[in-house]
């Protein structure tokens, strides 16, 4: 077990104070990224304020069974890694590492969901802007969804893979034992991170499958 | 020097496993709510104003409980709330703006694009020949 000076750096007096700075470190990093997405999720309101009816419609597209599997499989991969940084505090590494490879398999069960429904639009025909065929829905503004479906879930896609490498990063160090009762920062930011990305979802789900 | 003590001191066990365990089914029921009220085909934007307040009460729990805003206030939660403040002017502002355009001043929507002439659109280019 590490002891606690060896974690402090030499600009920060204890471990505690560096963990506030760090935890307020990450919440700016987190706020850049929901602005971020908040641009995509503007453009999405704009659309579907002048195309209601084409939203509408190309929202009935979507298969929306396979976007609540992916919202359960999210919300439960967001309490692994919860309980994932609670084992740590107690020490309990070995537990810690497999919570994150559970959180890092519900991962990765996403991103199969997440390809069947992309073979299956791209199949059809309901591709972004100029490349979108789909002669039963020929509506000015169902080109416009399906950019911004592809956008947004895309964009979300690359920030759950990015997740999946910080999280595997992480079940290493745990497993080795580098996290502790008094140091688990790395594993609460990490994790904060991954909740993030289950944030973002829990509003691409209904905006986008529901309504 | 008396500095007031650390907002975010670490109560880190409070609850535990079990109140981890509670948010989860907290936010597998609300998922249910929101796909059971979506089949209700509420009117005009009520479905609209249902889905995301059930989905702002579920970011609220992640938030809150999973990534401890809870527990650590203070200078954490005053990030998120400035940068919610900066989405809600940014959306706002876009949506008033084109809200209270002359319409033809929007891209052509199903309300404005009655008015277009007929044929190709002569700004936009032509889409290219089906392949």
């Amino acid at each position: 077990m590490s002891t606690s000076s060896e974690h402090v750096a030499h600009h920060f007096p204890d471990l505690e104070t560096q963990a506030h700075a760090a935890r307020l470190g990450m919440w700016l990093f987190l706020a850049t990224e929901i602005l971020l997405f908040a641009g995509l999720f503007t453009a999405y309101a704009l659309y579907r304020m002048l195309f209601p009816s084409a939203f509408a419609g190309a929202s009935g597209l979507i298969d929306t069974r396979m976007g609540a599997l992916n919202t359960v499989v999210l919300i439960t991969s967001s309490l692994t890694v919860a309980l994932a940084y609670h084992f740590s505090r107690q020490g309990r590494g070995r537990a810690a590492a497999a919570l994150l490879l559970a959180t890092i398999a519900l991962a990765g069960v996403f991103l199969v969901v997440k390809y069947v429904e992309y073979a299956h639009h791209i199949g059809a025909g309901h591709l972004p802007g100029r490349y979108y065929r789909y002669p039963a829905l020929d509506v000015p503004g169902a080109a416009m969804f399906f950019t911004l479906y592809f956008l947004m879930t895309g964009l979300h896609g690359i920030h759950v893979v990015a997740g999946m490498g910080v999280l595997a990063w992480l079940a290493a160090g745990a497993w080795r034992g580098s996290y502790g009762g008094e140091y688990s920062t790395p594993l609460e930011l990490g994790g904060m991170y991954w909740h993030l990305v289950d944030l973002v979802w829990i509003f691409l789900f209904p905006l986008l499958y529901l309504i | 020097m008396s500095a007031p003590p650390l907002d975010d001191h670490p109560v880190p066990h409070r609850g535990g496993v079990g109140r981890y365990l509670a948010v989860w089914a907290a936010l597998i029921a609300f998922t249910a709510v929101t796909v059971a009220a979506a089949r209700l085909q509420l009117p005009g934007g009520w479905a609209l104003a249902v889905a995301l307040a059930i989905a702002a009460v579920k970011s609220a729990l992640v938030a809150l409980f999973f990534m401890h805003l809870w527990d650590h206030g203070g200078a954490n939660r005053l990030v998120l709330a400035t940068s919610l403040f900066f989405v809600a002017l940014l959306m706002g502002l876009v949506l008033a703006d084109n809200a209270t355009r002359f319409p033809l001043a929007n891209p052509p929507t199903e309300a404005t694009l009655r008015f277009m002439p007929p044929g190709p659109d002569p700004v936009a280019p032509a889409p290219p020949a089906r392949r």
